[in-house]
């Protein structure tokens, strides 16, 4: 049919999906090697100054850094492409008529598999600086999925708003860096923050995933759960929104890609 | 043709514009297609035909329900129909043929039958030395007969193809124009958008002229085909202050 059905939509994805990640091995080795090294150079810089500088008494100061960037820049990055896959879609947009879930789907999960491996080198390091395997690292899954569908919802939102203001990309990145501030990456809130402002620093939540991550897999506690599971739920909320905005949209992107 | 072949596509008062700025609140209405009504028949070959910026690819565009018309409406009775035009919907990065899978997809087809269909698409592209280099890589006749191969190999109720015989060497041209001519013979609904009259002459059944959205002539090849020759030619005596319907141009 002209409409792409389920089945032929998720066949698409995965296609596409397995291609373009090959492609991407396939082109360069530096693509994935940016993913872990990004972090890494934030790491040692944050290091250098909070460590070193400003004598921070903060215990594993860089296992501490390192869950925080790699957890948030994942974030960062992933909702950053994903906000302008649909804009950057257009000639493709008005040539066929395709869902155009596909576009932030296919950016967001790409970045999901090349996440994976930076964790894994995560893990590594954890391992390295004397951190055990615990039972409570059954829960990661969780946090990850939980992280997935928070980045899936924020970028849908933005890609469907790139096509229509162009300029909003900008404010996405502007954004991106305020929120890279708040979110207690470099800092623990904790010490930080007065007590009756902790309650509004938690309602970000990367801040709360971030927090969460670190009580895994630095404190050895179980996450909390409450928290997760609302995240998740917010995050299903909006994405069942944007599909039915996707839908009544379908056809005015790529009018929008003409225009 | 007989009247009472079966319809595969129906326009009925379709009209489209196109807004001139962009964001939420942009700019004025620039109309593309006014109430345009036409139906393609099942078997035949029909031309579009008109100046640049008539409204034809738009007008392909609402048929395969890229676009939704702003008023009127579309009746489909038929199940694929796969849209063939110049600007390739390639993904620059990945390899043609990474490519000629996905566009496969696109048009319908499952990842297997996509697989299946490779080679013989790959060949009759005659890109077979190229094939793995990413398509930004390529030359524009290249990417042409990369789409032109994918769209012709699929089976559709209906082609739409929208100025894809000028493509491509000579060599390559006559051979897509024979192609073309085979499918026309079988029975393949096509309805064929082209500036190239004597290919309208040979390869249509039936013409619509599109002048400024509109349908401004509907009927046999050569009726059809003759008056727009004759309205071009004026047009070019006079520049391109003309206007269409029931309008003489002033000389």
């Amino acid at each position: 049919m002209l409409t792409i059905g389920q089945r032929q939509f998720w066949d698409i994805v995965l296609t596409k999906l397995r291609l373009n990640l090959r492609s991407e091995v396939s082109k360069t080795y530096l693509g994935y090697l940016w993913w872990l090294l990004e972090p890494a150079l934030f790491v040692a810089a944050l290091y250098v100054v909070f460590g070193i500088f400003l004598k921070t008494r903060t215990d594993n100061l860089t296992v501490f850094l390192a869950v925080g960037m790699v957890t948030f820049s994942w974030f960062a990055r992933s909702v950053s492409n994903g906000s302008r896959s649909l804009d950057t879609a257009g000639s493709l947009t008005n040539q066929v008529a395709v869902p155009k879930l596909l576009f932030p789907l296919v950016v967001v999960s790409q970045d999901f598999v090349k996440q994976t491996l930076v964790f894994v080198a995560l893990f590594l390091f954890l391992f390295f600086m004397g951190f055990k395997m615990t039972h409570v690292w059954l829960s990661l899954p969780f946090l990850i999925i939980t992280q997935w569908l928070l980045i899936l919802a924020v970028a849908m939102v933005f890609a469907a708003i790139v096509p229509f203001l162009p300029d909003f990309r900008y404010l996405v990145s502007t954004g991106l860096t305020i929120l890279m501030w708040g979110s207690g990456i470099f800092y623990s809130y904790e010490d930080v923050i007065i007590a009756k402002h902790q309650d509004l620093f938690l309602l970000n939540p990367m801040a709360r995933l971030i927090k969460n991550y670190r009580q895994v897999l630095m404190d050895g506690n179980w996450p909390d759960w409450g928290a997760l599971g609302l995240i998740a739920l917010f995050a299903m909320v909006v994405i069942v929104s944007m599909l039915w905005v996707y839908k009544k949209l379908d056809t005015t992107y790529a009018r929008l890609a003409l225009q | 043709m007989s009247i009472n072949a079966k319809t595969m596509l129906q326009l009925e008062h379709v009209g489209f514009s196109y807004s001139s700025g962009i964001g939420l609140f942009g700019g004025t209405r620039i109309p593309a297609l006014k109430d345009v009504s036409f139906a393609v028949r099942e078997g035949e070959t029909l031309g579009l035909i008109g100046r640049n910026g008539c409204g034809k690819s738009t007008l392909l565009r609402i048929m395969t329900g890229i676009f939704k018309a702003d008023t009127g409406r579309v009746v489909r009775n038929c199940n694929r129909i796969s849209l063939l035009s110049l600007g390739v919907a390639f993904d620059r990065l990945l390899s043609g043929s990474d490519n000629l899978i996905l566009s496969c997809m696109l048009l319908g087809a499952s990842r297997k039958e996509a697989l299946a269909m490779h080679d013989d698409i790959v060949a009759y592209a005659e890109l077979e030395d190229f094939i793995d280099q990413p398509v930004k890589t390529y030359s524009s006749g290249m990417k042409a007969r990369l789409g032109f191969a994918v769209g012709m190999q699929m089976q559709a109720d209906l082609i739409l193809i929208d100025e894809v015989l000028g493509v491509g060497d000579a060599r390559f041209r006559k051979k897509a124009t024979e192609t073309m001519r085979e499918r026309v013979k079988s029975d393949q609904s096509v309805l064929f958008v082209s500036h190239s009259m004597p290919t309208v002459r040979s390869l249509c059944t039936r013409v619509i002229w599109l002048e400024q959205g509109r349908i401004h002539m509907e009927g046999e090849v050569d009726e059809v085909v003759n008056a727009y020759e004759t309205f071009m030619q004026d047009a070019r005596g006079v520049g391109s202050g003309l206007r269409a319907k029931g309008r003489s141009p002033s000389k």
